[in-house]
C-alpha cells in the first residue's frame, strides 16, 4: 500500500538529526510556552514564526507543530499546581486538577495528563493520518464557489471561538477581513486603502498583526499588575506515576475525550478550547458519581487533557487539507505555511509529499518526546514558573520587537505591531476576539478571489452558490452559523426588556 | 466610542466603492458589502447598548495600572523608535534595563544579567544563525 510507504518516507524526513531536534526544541519550548501565564499558543507560534524563516519548511512546521502538542501539556502544570491556566485549554483542568493537588495528589494529576496528553496525541495522529488524504482528495473537485462557501462556513464558524457576544466577534472578524483588503487587489492590481503610503500596498502582513495581537496585547494586559506567581513543592518522577486505581477510572474517560477532541479540533473555527469544555461536560454527564466532579475527580483532568491534544491534532486536518484553519493557532501556522510559499490544499499532498508526511511522523516523535520530557522534567519546568513576570515581560517584548522586525527586515512592520498590540489590548479588555481578526486576514486575499472568480464565472448571479450541491451545503451550514447565535442573541435581548420593566 | 469608530470605517468603506468592474465585480466589490455589514453590526452593537442604559463600565484600569500600561507602552515605543538609531542589541540591553530596573525594582544582578543575555540571544539567533541584517545604528553593532 502507499499508504505505508508515503509513512516511511514522513519518517525518514523526520528522523534526521536535525528535524528530530527541531522537535526537540518545539517540545521543550511549548511546554514552557505553555506553562507561563500570559503567553498562549497563538503567541508562542506567532513569536517563534520568524525563526523558522532561515529553516527548511519542513523543519520549520516540525518546530512549530511539536510546540503546539507541548503548549497543550504546558498550560496543565500551571493549572493544576496554582490554579491558573497557562492558556485557554486548560480552563477546565483547574476544575478538578487545583483541587487533586490541594488533596496532595499534583502528581497523579500531572501524570494522568501527560499520559492522557500522550494516548490522545497518538491516536489523533493516526487518524490525522488516514483522514487528510481522503479529505484532500475529496476537495479536489471544489471549484471557487467551492472554496468560497467553505471559506464562509470558516469564517462563520468563528463565534464559535468563544468571545462573550456573537456581534462583537462578527466586528473582529469583519474588522480583519476589511484589512485583508488594503493593498494590491488580487484581480485588478489595483492599489487599495494604501493612502498612498508604500509599504501599505503590499497589503498588512499576518505576521506583526498576529505577533501584536496575540504578544504584545497580552503582554500589556499583564503589564497593569505587578508580581509574579511563585510556586511552591517539590515534584519528581516517581510522584507523577497515577496509581492503578486511577488508570481504571480515567480508561473510557481518555477514550471519550479522544473521539470528542479530535472531532471538535476538525471542524473549522472551534479549537481545542471547546473541546475541554464538552468533553468534562460529557465525563460529568456520564460519570456514575458526578458529585465528585470540581472536587478533585481524576477523570475530570484526564477527559480534558485528552481532549485537548487530540483537537489540537484534528485542527491540522483542515489545515493542511482545506486551508481552512481550525484554531487561532492553525490560523497562524497557516499564514507561515503561505510564507514559505507552500499552498494549503488538496495539492499539497501531491506536490510536497515530504513535507505532509514529514510533518506527520514527526508529530508521532512529538507525542513520545512529550511523553518522556513531561513527565522527566517536571521538577524543572516548576522551577521556570518561579520567573517572575517583572523578567518575563520585557523578554517578551523585545521578542515581540525582533520578530515582527526580522520578517522583512522593516521597522515599518514594528511598527505595526506595536499599533497592533495596543490594539489587541483593548480588545481582550472590551471583549472582542483577536483570533477572529486574524483568521479573518489570512482568509481574507483567498476568499475574496474565490468569490470574485465564481461571480465572473456566473455571470454576477448569486445562484452559483446554491446549485452546486457541494457549495449550497456549505453556503447553508455558514447561513445556519451566523443566524443561530444572533437570533439567540436578539431573543435574548428582548427578553430581557421585557423583564426590565418589572425588575425596576 | 468604538461604535463611532466601526461606523466611520465602514463609511469609509464605502466611499472606496468608485468602480463595478468591467466584466465583472471590481476591487471594491467585497470593501463595499464588508462596509455595509460592518454598519449593521455596529448599529446592532449600538443599539445593544443604548437598551442597557448601563453608562459602560471602564475598561483602563486606574490609577496604579494605568502608570503601569502607559509606561510599558511607552518604553517599548522609545524602543523601537531608538531601534536604528542605536541598533538592536544596544537598544535591547537599554530596554530591559529600564523596564526591570524602574517597574519593579529588580536588582543590579538580575537585571544585567537579564538584559545583557536576552540581548546576546536575539543577536546569535536572528543575527548570526538566521542571518537577519539587524539594525546596526551609530555605532556599528
Amino acid at each position: 500500500m502507499d499508504f505505508f510507504s508515503n509513512l516511511m518516507l514522513g519518517f525518514s524526513v523526520a528522523l534526521t538529526p536535525f528535524n528530530l531536534m527541531m522537535a526537540v526544541v518545539g517540545v521543550l519550548l511549548g511546554i514552557l510556552i505553555g506553562a507561563l501565564p500570559g503567553v498562549g499558543p497563538p503567541s508562542g507560534v506567532a513569536l517563534l514564526l520568524p525563526l523558522t524563516f532561515g529553516m527548511d519548511p519542513t523543519s520549520g512546521i516540525i518546530m512549530l507543530a511539536a510546540l503546539y502538542a507541548g503548549t497543550m501539556y504546558g498550560g496543565t502544570i500551571t493549572a493544576v499546581l496554582i490554579n491558573t491556566p497557562g492558556e485557554s485549554a486548560s480552563v477546565v483542568t483547574c476544575l478538578d486538577g487545583h483541587q487533586m493537588a490541594l488533596q496532595g495528589r499534583a502528581g497523579p494529576a500531572l501524570g494522568i495528563a501527560a499520559f492522557g496528553s500522550f494516548i490522545a496525541g497518538t491516536i489523533g495522529v493516526v487518524l490525522l493520518m488516514l483522514v487528510s488524504p481522503a479529505l484532500a482528495r475529496w476537495s479536489l473537485a471544489f471549484g471557487p464557489p467551492e472554496t468560497f462557501a467553505l471559506m464562509l462556513l470558516g469564517l462563520t464558524t468563528v463565534t464559535l471561538l468563544a468571545g462573550d457576544s456573537p456581534v462583537k466577534t462578527y466586528i473582529s472578524m469583519v474588522f480583519g477581513l476589511m484589512l485583508a483588503m488594503v493593498g494590491f487587489d488580487v484581480i485588478s492590481g489595483e492599489a487599495r486603502f494604501a493612502f498612498g503610503i508604500p509599504e501599505m500596498m503590499d497589503g498588512i502582513d499576518f505576521l506583526p498583526v498576529a505577533i501584536g495581537l496575540f504578544g504584545l496585547g497580552e503582554v500589556l494586559a499583564g503589564a497593569e499588575t505587578k508580581g509574579g506567581a511563585l510556586v511552591k513543592g517539590r515534584y519528581g518522577l516517581r510522584d507523577v506515576m497515577p496509581t492503578a486505581a486511577d488508570w481504571v477510572r480515567s480508561r473510557w474517560a481518555i477514550a471519550r475525550g479522544t473521539a470528542l477532541g479530535f472531532a471538535v479540533g476538525i471542524l473549522p473555527g472551534a479549537g481545542p478550547t471547546i473541546a475541554t469544555f464538552m468533553s468534562y461536560t460529557l465525563e460529568k454527564k456520564v460519570s456514575k458519581h458526578p458529585e465528585e466532579f470540581g472536587r478533585g475527580a481524576i477523570e475530570g483532568v484526564a477527559a480534558p487533557e485528552s481532549a485537548n491534544n487530540a483537537a489540537a491534532t484534528g485542527a491540522m486536518v483542515p489545515m493542511l487539507t482545506l486551508g481552512i484553519p481550525g484554531s487561532a493557532t492553525t490560523a497562524i501556522m497557516l499564514g507561515g505555511l503561505m510564507m514559505w510559499g507552500l499552498r494549503p490544499g488538496p495539492l499539497l499532498f501531491e506536490k510536497n509529499p515530504q513535507f505532509v508526511w514529514g510533518l506527520i511522523a514527526s508529530q508521532y516523535i512529538a507525542n513520545v518526546m512529550l511523553l518522556v520530557l513531561s513527565t522527566a522534567f517536571i521538577p524543572l519546568f516548576v522551577r521556570a514558573l518561579r520567573v517572575p513576570y517583572a523578567v518575563l515581560m520585557p523578554i517578551i517584548i523585545a521578542l515581540c520587537v525582533t520578530g515582527s522586525y526580522s520578517l522583512k527586515n522593516s521597522v515599518w512592520d514594528v511598527g505595526q505591531m506595536l499599533v497592533f498590540g495596543v490594539l489587541g489590548y483593548a480588545m481582550k479588555k472590551l471583549g472582542y476576539s483577536p483570533a477572529a481578526l486574524v483568521l479573518a486576514l489570512v482568509l481574507g486575499p483567498l476568499a475574496e478571489r474565490a468569490l470574485r472568480q465564481s461571480l465572473i464565472i456566473s455571470d454576477a448571479g448569486i445562484g452559483i452558490f446554491f446549485l452546486r450541491p457541494i457549495a449550497a451545503v456549505l453556503v447553508s451550514a455558514a447561513l445556519l452559523a451566523v443566524l443561530v447565535p444572533l437570533a439567540r442573541s436578539l431573543w435574548s435581548a428582548w427578553r430581557r426588556r421585557g423583564e426590565a420593566p418589572r425588575l425596576a | 466610542m468604538l461604535l463611532a469608530l466601526a461606523v466611520a470605517f465602514s463609511a469609509g468603506a464605502l466611499r472606496q466603492y468608485a468602480y463595478w468592474g468591467a466584466n465583472g465585480p471590481g476591487p471594491a466589490f467585497l470593501p463595499f458589502w464588508l462596509g455595509l455589514v460592518m454598519a449593521v453590526l455596529a448599529t446592532m452593537l449600538l443599539v445593544g447598548a443604548l437598551r442597557t442604559k448601563d453608562p459602560g463600565a471602564s475598561w483602563l484600569p486606574s490609577g496604579e495600572g494605568v502608570r503601569r500600561l502607559a509606561f510599558v507602552l511607552g518604553a517599548t515605543i522609545a524602543y523601537v523608535a531608538l531601534l536604528n538609531l542605536l541598533g538592536m542589541v544596544v537598544a535591547t540591553v537599554l530596554f530591559l534595563i529600564v523596564l526591570m530596573r524602574a517597574l519593579d525594582r529588580c536588582g543590579w544582578p538580575l537585571t544585567l544579567a537579564v538584559a545583557l543575555a536576552t540581548a546576546g540571544s536575539i543577536y546569535f539567533v536572528f543575527g548570526r544563525w538566521l542571518k537577519v541584517p539587524l539594525p546596526t545604528g551609530v555605532l556599528g553593532f
